[in-house]
């Protein structure tokens, strides 16, 4: 079969979420002796694009992503052997958590999948993250970009403080926010590079403030 | 007319004789207004329905939502040590779970044991609870129900308020249960995974959340709300609602209706795409309604399509009007929201979701200033 065809095999078991059978076609085309960058470009990550373009349009919802998501880190486990060593293949590292004093984390973590199906290195630290967390954090792994996700109305304004502390340490990393009760209104007056209202935006606000086309 | 009969008026979709107010308000709001301790707020019956019918008089609403039930007279013997700093209460339990209360906001636990959460193949019927003794508050975070006091703070506010004021009380949908069992990312990939088993799962809270409404219904509450959060568009499809949310909501709907009592749904975040398939549970109403950004509901588009089927109680933005807006703005919201509430009969003005904790009192006032002017 055409090499075309079997990426676009693979694209579709991403799409629908089949992970036991995206996870064999991987391992089939790498056994085949296909680039691995060329799978993750042509195959996985082209079946991410569409299912967040989807996710964008409502097409699709959240345990459709879901189920996309997981069929990509099984597609993934399969790959990564193959891709260790070769930065060129992430094309950033994001860090994400959720401020101080609140605890829910289903906006941040489908943020993490939508990047992670994107192509960038997911660096989650949790929740309840305090503004030294994020900055110790980020000093550990040097991310291009830091997002801030908050639900409550009482924890998004500690946005402001986790910002102002990395300016005082001078660091300059572009900081982008999420959560419900936000709006760029709010991302603006406190200071933030950024604001998605969805994990969609979220990846392509990334994707802009690093120039990824 | 007084605030009950209006309430009811509206709920009956009656005319009234000027527009209903009352909101449902976060702990949070509740404890930054009253200044009660939050550790007592949250454990304490008395200190509860002492907190609610207070900021019903101080925001002069027309009825009083009772968000928790089933407080336990002995919660003092549970808690090893209280103490308080500036952010807020820390307890510690007998049990060795810890708990911060801050003063803006729901308690947050630190579990001595790790909870473990089941995966779905883990789970058999014969292990779920034949008794709902919790409510699912939030994220970690439950409320224990005393089997032998599920409705003391229901019964005492129906006692002290309840002749000249609604009383509504609260249950939480099925697929909250489900969320909350399984985890939301792997209760919502379960959904594709083994829909059978969901709706196995789904079916036996439906029928013990049924159980606590009729039970609920005895206590001669007026209405009560059934609280599900994670059935918007934010999480799921129509589809996905009609398949695993409508048709368990729908027995708890059934079986408060069959007791003659008022029943509506809240569901927050966007539900423009849904607004009559939720009302084909049965439902008396609907609460919420979230303007964007938070949700995607416009006023008049939703009492264009629904007003005919039931009563319609929100749809106010609690952030960004009355947290961030100028008195100018909120006014001008307020006036324009009551309007077109009111173009129908049925309309009880709202907050969409709860207001917000940091909700100024003045904001708040005017809410029943701006619909006096209203008739």
């Amino acid at each position: 079969m055409e090499i075309g065809l079997k990426f676009e095999e693979l694209s579709n078991m991403i799409i629908e979420g089949k992970h036991l059978d995206a996870e064999s076609s991987t391992k089939y085309l790498l056994e085949m002796g296909i680039d691995p960058k060329n799978i993750l470009d042509e195959a996985l990550m082209k079946g991410m694009g569409i299912v967040g373009q989807r996710f964008r349009d409502q097409q699709i919802f959240v345990p459709q992503v879901l189920i996309s998501a997981r069929a990509m880190k099984f597609s993934m486990k399969a790959l990564e052997p193959y891709l260790v060593g070769d930065n060129a293949l992430s094309k950033g590292k994001v860090l994400l958590g959720t401020v101080k004093g609140d605890v829910h984390d289903i906006g941040k973590n489908l943020v993490a999948i939508m990047l992670q199906g994107s192509g960038y290195e997911v660096i989650d630290i949790g929740t309840g993250c305090s503004a030294e967390k994020f900055y110790d954090e980020y000093l550990k792994h040097k991310t291009d970009i830091v997002g801030m996700s908050a639900l409550l109305t009482t924890t998004m304004v500690y946005m402001k403080t986790v910002i102002e502390f990395f300016k005082e340490k001078n660091v300059m990393v572009p900081i982008i926010i999420g959560g419900a009760p936000l709006n760029q209104r709010f991302a603006d007056e406190i200071g933030a590079d950024g604001f998605g209202r969805n994990s969609y935006d979220a990846v392509k606000l990334v994707d802009k403030i690093l120039n990824i086309n | 007319m007084n605030s009950k009969e209006r309430i009811k008026a509206a709920m009956d979709l009656k005319p009234v004789d000027k527009t209903p107010v009352m909101c449902q308000m976060s702990i949070g709001h509740m404890l930054i207004q009253t200044g009660f301790s939050p550790c007592s707020f949250w454990f304490d019956k008395d200190i509860f329905a002492e907190g609610l019918l207070k900021l019903r008089e101080m925001y002069n609403f027309d009825g009083i939502l009772i968000s928790l039930h089933g407080h336990s007279p002995n919660w003092k013997d549970q808690i090893k040590n209280l103490r308080s700093e500036k952010e807020g209460e820390y307890a510690e339990l007998i049990n060795g779970d810890k708990i911060f209360f801050p003063f803006n906001d729901l308690p947050q636990y630190t579990f001595a044991q790790e909870k473990k959460i089941p995966l779905l193949n883990e789970i058999a019927l014969e292990n779920l609870p034949n008794i709902l003794d919790y409510i699912p508050v939030s994220q970690d975070l439950h409320f224990k129900i005393d089997l032998q006091n599920k409705f003391g703070v229901i019964e005492s506010i129906i006692e002290k308020a309840g002749i000249e004021y609604s009383v509504h009380g609260e249950v939480t949908s099925p697929f909250d249960y489900l969320i909350d069992l399984l985890g939301a990312e792997n209760a919502l990939i379960a959904l594709l995974d083994d829909p059978d088993k969901c709706k196995m799962i789904l079916n036996h809270y439906s029928n013990l959340i049924k159980e606590l409404a009729v039970e609920m219904c005895a206590t001669g509450i007026d209405a009560i709300k059934i609280s599900s959060p994670f059935a918007g568009a934010g999480f799921i499809s129509p589809d996905d609602y009609q398949e695993f949310v409508l048709p368990y909501e729908k027995i708890i709907v059934e079986a408060i209706r069959k007791e003659n009592k008022h029943v509506y749904i809240h569901t927050c975040g966007a539900i423009g795409d849904r607004l009559e398939l939720m009302f084909q549970s049965g439902m008396s109403g609907i609460e919420c309604l979230d303007p964007f950004p938070l949700g995607n509901v416009e006023l008049k588009d939703a009492v264009e399509r629904i007003s005919d089927k039931g009563f319609i109680k929100g749809n106010i933005d609690s952030v960004n009007i009355l947290l961030n807006g100028t008195k100018e703005e909120i006014i001008n919201d307020l006036t324009e929201r009551i309007k077109i509430g009111n173009s129908k009969p049925g309309f009880i003005l709202s907050t969409a979701c709860s207001i917000a904790p940091e909700v100024k009192k003045e904001n708040i006032l005017l809410l029943k200033e701006v619909a006096d002017l209203w008739k």
